[in-house]
């Protein structure tokens, strides 16, 4: 710590700071506008000049200026105010002054320091800039007429989210911020430098014009995209969500969102939304009442293991807890699941038996203090923007090195030093079976390794995994896996990343078990900056698996349950917010399923295409418009309260659920708050939780360990064959699940389904961008736009999941890689 | 980098033959801080820098082309356009004004009808203003290349023109 005086006032702080930390640190107000405490200082502002007196009185920029000991610092004489009234001066001699029509009145750095500096006149007088705006993309407005410079969005987009999409052009009065070439902004739109822009100059266009700032109310909440659980701030205005507004103290994330966060948050208001229950009368959905569709559905729901229930994971944890307590004890079925089945199964299966805990060791906050992050697959990017986000930073700021085993490069390929082994699709578990065996053979293993249960099985099952054998197979050298398991091995801290999803077949329970034998060999799990952290897909996948909503004690699961939809053992199944039809594996075989099954319920925000299929539809809420909890994939539970009123004819799955188990005779507790305190205290790591709790702050729930080794399955070598391409699915940066499809902001950015391959197969194919491909393969054929880049190797098309337009299960039945046929 | 394919097609952008960008690029590959050296190689190599080489430079050194557009603007010494073979500079410092700097200037251009930073359509001729070129003791100067030309006349400019409009282009 160091001693310093800040306006007469004695105060520490520690040594690492700048005077503007000190000061802050201390409740001492020094105003800024090109510093942000995400971004390293920059200093180009001159708006946070102090006086230090040990420097002879010279006004010196507190933002970037390190605080030694014994400084004696002025934030505010007469001359320093006069200085910052010039600064401001000069800003304001080309910045302009159109704050009545620019929407970042009432929320602008530079309206708001000139206010409190009163300047309201000026001595200078210039030509203001005619620099065009850029509208050229649905989502974010450039109106570089605006820009005082302070190169914020040049910085966050390089130095968090890493895709460098603006910087300074040209020098001295004709500086401007803009985009190489001068073209159009062309990124991944995630935002961040709108929620930076100290003034109007970067704006939402989804916002504007919609409200004034000050007119919005802010409720803070929890996004329901994807697992990693970042906070949100949603603006609100007339029962309407109109924005999201940035908090840089929010959540572990401090505010960044990606594009889905930000620019997604149209489908709470969509027009598209289901207003009233719909009964199929005479073969036609037909509007009706909620009591008619109960009715109905609560004489169906008497049928046994004859009805089957499945639920997506957008779900509250009460809403989970709810839906189980109704299918098992009112209606008296154990066939209930999520996610399919099989997107749990990493953690369900493979941790469960690998951990002792159906849950991950790690948390995102482990990224940043670890030393070495081993990611399987670069889709971690695209599935979680945000933990990219983290990854991101820690390589670049904290020096944390980057292994990354993939069956394609992607953008955490790009970070600096980071180094990507491109294997064969589906040769994962092989690949990281040969890490094990290597880490054994060379005797890297940890002390307590040979205490964990199943150690002499897995030594033995892992000996035909040989480097050479399974480099053979995969493609990568043995000396690549050599080097990846001892530079794993012999890392201080390393954590392993992985994403899950639907679209991510391979990543089942086999992948969790190779990846926790690695960290369990190494004894690199249960400590900061070590274990497997799992990312699951959606925003409450976690919870789904905590609330026990999955296939257990011989229920059917998932993929079960249609097969038995289409044998006709089960007659009646109940859809909670799920999309199969898109999003499951096979369609014929979805679509045979729903069509054989005698009855259909689904709850849904929207008709989708499977809810169309339906007997009776009910029409419920968002996460904008319920109370209770969501437990990220790192096990934050977090409260949300909600933000709008639900429609008149809406009601949220809990009240449906709750409204089923009193019609079939039971009891259900009143309220959401009430059903978590169950929660509590039947969930392990839950205990102590409350709502009340958890609207002051989000908790972890613990996750306790109990090694073991188990031995995965390693599949079975895919053999090229001759004239055929290997598809691997999974999802697009922009879209989570099928939800998105109904966000503007990411249908605009990425509004259809495409598939994506090398430059290589492009020019074997005389392909090139936008170019519409058959695509064929055991299952199907379809049609979809070529995307040609040069993270594909040769020989590899990869194609994301989300879109009903162009449900890519068409030609996919669930393999984690397809082989196909390309033709024009 | 899928726009590099799109822009090609869509700007249909003089072809460019990498091969040149890739020996510089090779050259300097493990040179830390090679991002100068590499431009300024390339701009010999091609004479200006083309959009497609700054794509392909920031795809195999791996910096942003944003970056690279920032540093390229930054510097006067980039061009992004296609320069000339030969390369007018005109001095209209103070010593070369004082001198008589303007009736040069408009001599080269009643001769060559290109303005500050225009090339002629041959691209045999670049123009260029320059504040001093350091000799103000030759005033009025004029350089072509590296060629120096001091105490220059209205004739001589005659002569430069013609000299290097018969010197051969390659």
């Amino acid at each position: 710590m160091v001693n310093l005086i800040i306006d007469d006032k004695q105060v520490t702080a520690p040594k690492d700071f700048t005077i503007y930390d000190a000061a802050k640190l201390n409740g001492i107000k020094i105003p800024i506008l090109c510093h942000d405490k995400k971004l390293k200082p920059f200093g180009a502002c001159r708006m946070c000049l102090v006086e230090v007196e040990q420097m002879k009185g010279r006004q010196i920029p507190a933002c970037t200026t390190p605080i030694t000991e014994g400084m004696i610092i002025r934030t505010a004489t007469p001359e320093i105010v006069k200085a910052r009234e010039l600064v401001l001066e000069l800003l304001l001699l080309n910045h302009p002054l159109d704050c009545p029509v620019c929407d970042k009145a009432g929320d602008c750095d530079l309206q708001n320091l000139t206010y409190d500096y009163k300047v309201d006149s000026n001595r200078f007088s210039d030509l203001k800039f005619q620099h065009e705006i850029d509208y050229n993309n649905p989502l974010i407005e450039r109106d570089m007429n605006r820009c005082v410079l302070c190169g914020k969005c040049v910085r966050i987009c390089d130095e968090i989210v890493g895709y460098g999409a603006l910087t300074f052009i040209d020098r001295g009065i004709e500086t401007k911020i803009g985009c190489e070439f001068e073209k159009n902004l062309d990124c991944e739109f995630c935002g961040s430098c709108i929620s930076v822009c100290p003034v109007g100059s970067l704006l939402a266009r989804p916002f504007k014009y919609k409200s004034r700032f000050w007119a919005l109310t802010k409720h803070k909440s929890v996004c329901g995209y994807c697992g990693t659980g970042c906070n949100l701030t949603l603006g609100v205005k007339d029962n309407k969500v109109l924005t999201t507004i940035y908090d840089e103290d929010q959540g572990f994330h401090k505010g960044q969102l990606c594009v889905r966060g930000r620019f997604g948050y149209q489908f709470i208001n969509s027009e598209k939304r289901l207003t009233s229950p719909l009964v199929r009368k005479n073969g036609r959905l037909t509007e009706s009442t909620w009591d008619e569709a109960l009715k109905i559905v609560a004489d169906r729901l008497n049928g046994g293991a004859a009805v089957a229930a499945l639920a997506t994971p957008r779900l509250t944890n009460e809403e989970f807890a709810l839906f189980k307590k109704l299918l098992l004890e009112n209606v008296g079925t154990k066939n209930f699941d999520n996610a399919a089945g099989y997107a749990h199964s990493a953690l369900t299966e493979g941790f469960a038996r690998s951990f002792g805990a159906s849950a991950s060791s790690a948390t995102i906050l482990d990224i940043q203090k670890s030393d070495l992050l081993l990611v399987i697959k670069t889709d971690a990017y695209e599935t979680h923007p945000v933990v990219g986000f983290e990854i991101n930073m820690a390589v670049k700021n904290k020096g944390v090195k980057l292994s990354i085993l993939s069956d394609k490069r992607g953008k955490l390929s790009k970070l600096k030093g980071s180094k990507t082994l491109v294997h064969r699709p589906g040769s994962e578990v092989s690949v990281l079976n040969a890490i094990a065996k290597a880490i054994l053979d060379e005797k890297m293993v940890d002390g307590t390794a040979a205490s964990v249960a199943g150690y002499a099985e897995l030594e033995k099952a892992l000996s035909g995994f040989t480097a050479d054998s399974v480099a053979a197979q995969s493609g990568l050298t043995a000396a690549d896996i050599k080097t990846l398991a001892s530079e794993y091995a012999s890392a201080e801290k390393a954590l392993i990343i992985f994403p899950v999803g639907q679209a991510y077949t391979g990543h089942t329970a086999d992948l969790a078990t190779a990846l926790a034998n690695l960290a369990i060999l190494t004894g690199k799990y249960d400590k900061e900056g070590c274990g497997v952290l799992c990312l699951s897909e959606k925003n409450n996948s976690q919870g789904a698996v905590d609330m026990g909503f999955y296939a257990q004690d011989g229920g059917l699961n998932g993929l079960q349950i249609l097969d038995a939809c289409t044998a006709g053992s089960v007659k009646t199944l109940f859809i909670a917010g799920e999309n199969p039809l898109t999003s499951y594996p096979n369609r014929t075989k979805v679509k045979a399923a729903l069509d054989a099954v005698e009855f259909l319920v689904v709850s849904e925000l929207f008709l989708t295409e499977t809810a169309a299929e339906a007997d009776v539809v009910f029409p419920v809420c968002s996460f904008a418009e319920k109370e209770g909890t969501f437990t990220s994939t790192d096990r934050r539970v977090q409260y949300i309260a909600p933000a709008i009123c639900k429609s008149a004819q809406t009601r949220t799955d809990f009240e449906l659920f709750s409204d089923l188990i009193i019609r079939l005779g039971g009891q259900a507790l009143s309220t959401s708050a009430a059903q978590f305190e169950e929660i509590a205290a039947k969930t392990s790591g839950y205990q102590g939780m409350s709502h009340v709790s958890l609207q002051k702050e989000s908790a972890f729930a613990t996750v306790t360990t109990v090694p073991a080794f188990a031995v995965p399955q390693a599949a079975p070598a895919i053999s090229a064959e001759g004239g055929k391409l290997t598809m691997v699915t999974g999802s697009a940066l922009y879209h989570s699940g099928t939800l998105s499809q109904y966000g503007e902001g990411p249908m605009h950015v990425c509004p259809e389904g495409y598939i994506e391959l090398s430059r290589t197969d492009a020019s074997t194919y005389k392909i090139v961008e936008n170019d519409l491909i058959t695509v064929t393969s055991a299952t199907g054929s379809m049609q979809l736009k070529a995307k040609v880049t040069p993270r594909m190797p040769a020989g590899v098309v990869f194609t994301p999941y989300h879109f009903s337009a162009a449900p890519i299960n068409a030609i996919w039945s669930g393999s984690p890689v397809t082989m196909v046929t390309l033709a024009k | 980098m899928s726009k590099v394919v799109a822009q090609q097609v869509e700007e249909q952008e003089p072809v460019v033959d990498l091969v040149k960008a890739d020996q510089v690029i090779d050259k300097y590959f493990d040179l830390p801080g090679n991002l100068m050296p590499v431009l300024q190689g390339v701009q010999d190599a091609y004479g200006y820098i083309p959009r497609i080489v700054v794509d392909h430079v920031a795809e195999r050194l791996n910096v942003y082309p944003s970056q690279i557009y920032g540093v390229l603007t930054f510097y006067a010494q980039f061009h992004l356009k296609p320069r000339g073979r030969f390369i007018i500079r005109v001095c209209v410092g103070t010593a070369c004004h004082v001198l008589g700097a303007q009736r040069i200037k408009e001599t080269f251009f009643n001769l060559l009808h290109i303005a500050h930073t225009e090339t002629s359509a041959d691209q045999r001729f670049t123009f260029e203003e320059v504040a001093c070129l350091g000799a103000c003791g030759m005033a009025p100067l004029a350089m072509v290349n590296d060629d120096t030309y001091g105490k220059m006349t209205v004739q001589k400019v005659d002569e430069i023109v013609a000299k290097y409009s018969a010197l051969p282009l390659d």
